[in-house]
C-alpha cells in the first residue's frame, strides 16, 4: 500500500502543519462578518388607514338592510 | 492488478519534486477572504455557511470549549475542501495519506486530554470507570477505559483515511467495470448509475468530515465540561 511508504510522510506532515494551522485560520480570521445593519421601525400606522370606519359599511350579503 | 489499483494513492511527483506541497496548499486557497460589507453571492455563501457550522459545532461548548472554535472550524474546512476537491478525476487527496491524518489527529487529540487532565484532573480520571460497576470488575474496567481512551486518536485518524480511501478505490474499481463493460450493451446503464449514484453518496465525504469534527468535538467536550 503506497500510504505506508514513509519516505514521503515528512513532506506531507509538514506540508499540513502550516496548511492548516497558518493558513486557513488566517484566512478565516480575515473574513470579516458584518452584522446586518439594523432596519429602522418606520410608524406606519400614520399612513395606513386613510379612511374612518364610519363611512363605510360592509354589507354582508344576505344581511337585513340597514337602516341608512 | 494490485500495483495499478493503489498508484492513485501515492503521493505524486513531478519531475521527482514533490507535487504534494501545492496539493495540499490549495483548498486553502480557495476559501474567499474579502473585506467589504456586501460580497458577491460566492463569498455571501461562504460567510453564510462559515456562520452556519460555526453555530453548530459551537453552542454546546461553554467558554472555555469555544476557545477552540477556530482552530475547529479550520480543520472542517480544511477536510471539507480537501475530500471534495479529491472527488474530481485525476485528482489526488492528501486526507488518503495515513501520514497527514495521523498528525492531524494525535496534537488534537493529545491537546483535548491535556485540557481535561490540567483543569478538571479529578472529573476526567473518574472518566475511566463507569458508575454502577460491581467490586471485583474495577481494575479491569479501567484498564478497558484506558484502552479505549488512548485509541481514540488512532481511531480517529484511520477512520477517515480508510473511508476516503476505500470510496475512491470503489469508484475506480466501478469505473473500470463500467467501461469494460460497455461492449456489451447490457449492463453498462446499470453500473454507469451505480457509479453515479456511488459518486453522490460519496458527497457524504463531507458527512465524513462532519464526523470527524463530531467526534474530536465529543472528546473535547467530555473532557471540557463533564
Amino acid at each position: 500500500m503506497p500510504q505506508l511508504d514513509t519516505s514521503t510522510w515528512f513532506t506531507t506532515i509538514m506540508t499540513m502543519l502550516p496548511t492548516l494551522y497558518l493558513i486557513t485560520q488566517l484566512k478565516l480570521l480575515n473574513t470579516n462578518h458584518y452584522q446586518p445593519p439594523p432596519t429602522k421601525n418606520s410608524n406606519l400606522q400614520s399612513h395606513g388607514i386613510r379612511w374612518q370606519p364610519k363611512w363605510t359599511k360592509t354589507c354582508l350579503p344576505l344581511s337585513q338592510p340597514q337602516q341608512s | 492488478m494490485n500495483e495499478n489499483l493503489f498508484t492513485p494513492f501515492s503521493t505524486p511527483t513531478i519531475l521527482n519534486q514533490p507535487a504534494t506541497i501545492p496539493i495540499i496548499l490549495f483548498p486553502a486557497m480557495l476559501v474567499l477572504t474579502s473585506k467589504h460589507p456586501i460580497n458577491n453571492r460566492l463569498a455571501t455563501t461562504q460567510q453564510n455557511l462559515t456562520q452556519l457550522i460555526l453555530k453548530q459545532m459551537m453552542t454546546t461548548h461553554n467558554a472555555k470549549g469555544q476557545t477552540w472554535s477556530l482552530m475547529l472550524m479550520s480543520l472542517i474546512t480544511f477536510i471539507a475542501m480537501t475530500n471534495l476537491l479529491g472527488l474530481l478525476p485525476y485528482s489526488f487527496t492528501p486526507t488518503t495519506q495515513l501520514s497527514m491524518n495521523l498528525a492531524m489527529a494525535i496534537p488534537l487529540w493529545t491537546g483535548t486530554v491535556m485540557v481535561g487532565l490540567r483543569f478538571k484532573t479529578k472529573n476526567f480520571l473518574a472518566h475511566l470507570l463507569p458508575q454502577g460497576t460491581p467490586t471485583p470488575l474495577i481494575p479491569m474496567l479501567v484498564v478497558i477505559e484506558t484502552i479505549s481512551l488512548l485509541i481514540q486518536p488512532v481511531a480517529l485518524a484511520v477512520r477517515l483515511t480508510a473511508n476516503i480511501t476505500a470510496g475512491h478505490l470503489l469508484m475506480h474499481l466501478i469505473g473500470n467495470a463500467a467501461l469494460a463493460l460497455s461492449t456489451t450493451n447490457l449492463s453498462l446503464t446499470l453500473l454507469t448509475s451505480t457509479l453515479l449514484a456511488l459518486l453522490t453518496v460519496l458527497e457524504i465525504a463531507v458527512a465524513l468530515i462532519q464526523a470527524y469534527v463530531f467526534t474530536l468535538l465529543v472528546s473535547l467536550y467530555l473532557h471540557n465540561n463533564t
